[in-house]
């Protein structure tokens, strides 16, 4: 039989991590916001978004999130005219990376918020583990 | 002997608390998963008066009954606050609150069934 409030360390632990890994996505996404080909009229950096998914697990009977992958993000590259850039197509094109800074802070305050929300669970399971220990301590 | 049986209402309703403790945590870290519907657990009078007795395994070769799923955990009403685009029904601020109550009725039991402990120490030791 496990301890429920293992399981719910070992859940929030889950939530961490999933939010740490969307959280390098970002910084993925924000460090190559302006990354272009090298080649001319090649695709430049596309942005990446991850996609998480419930998953039970079995042995502990709890719902655990884990990110499901990370896809590419399906909006359009933005243009830019610049024929000496060396990524330029024949006309003059370049192709800059779909990257939009604002969503890109805004996605990173939410994976901030909800990684601030497991790790409050955490603090306060332990705490629960800490009254039931502290009933042990005679005073 | 009635203390005693505090002891085990305290011991039973903590367990209550940690199980829905472990739903908490369910839900807020799946707070961004789409289509995830958030889940509660039935409440302690229920889950005091149903005895959940579990079968007893007569072989070694028998499978054996997994933990937590024996547990009070089902699917919630639609209790919750907001329903988001995606389909998830958790609400972070609703949990937290939950999660808050949680710790809150915990502190109270354990700081019961200490104050009964120190009294029959009290009345064990002269």
């Amino acid at each position: 039989m496990y301890d429920p409030l293992r399981v719910a360390l070992k859940v929030g632990a889950s939530g961490l991590e999933a939010q740490s890994k969307r959280l390098r996505v970002v910084s993925e996404n924000l460090a190559n916001a302006q990354s272009t080909a090298s080649t001319p009229g090649g695709d430049p950096y596309t942005r990446k978004v991850v996609t998480f998914e419930n998953e039970v697990d079995e042995a502990l009977g709890a719902s655990l999130v884990k990110v499901a992958g990370i896809e590419r993000h399906r909006t359009p590259y933005r243009i830019e005219h610049n024929p000496s850039h060396p990524a330029a197509d024949a006309n003059g094109y370049v192709k800059l990376p779909n990257v939009d800074i604002v969503s890109e802070v805004a996605d990173m305050q939410e994976a901030n918020r909800s990684y601030e929300a497991n790790l409050q669970v955490i603090k306060q399971a332990r705490e629960l583990i800490a009254m039931t220990i502290d009933l042990l301590r005679s005073n | 002997m009635s203390v005693i049986h505090l002891f085990d209402i305290v011991s039973r309703q903590n367990r209550w608390l940690s199980v829905r403790q472990s739903t908490i945590a369910g839900n807020i870290a799946n707070a961004n998963t789409p289509g995830y519907k958030a889940l509660d657990v039935e409440p302690f009078e229920k889950a005091l008066e149903l005895t959940r007795l579990s079968m007893n395994s007569t072989h070694a070769g028998h499978l054996a009954e997994s933990g937590a799923r024996t547990s009070t955990v089902e699917a919630a009403n639609s209790s919750s606050w907001d329903v988001t685009h995606s389909g998830n029904s958790v609400s972070i601020e609703q949990e937290l609150i939950n999660a808050g109550e949680v710790n809150r009725a915990y502190r109270l039991n354990t700081s019961i069934a200490k104050a009964f402990h120190r009294m029959i120490l009290a009345s064990a030791k002269v």
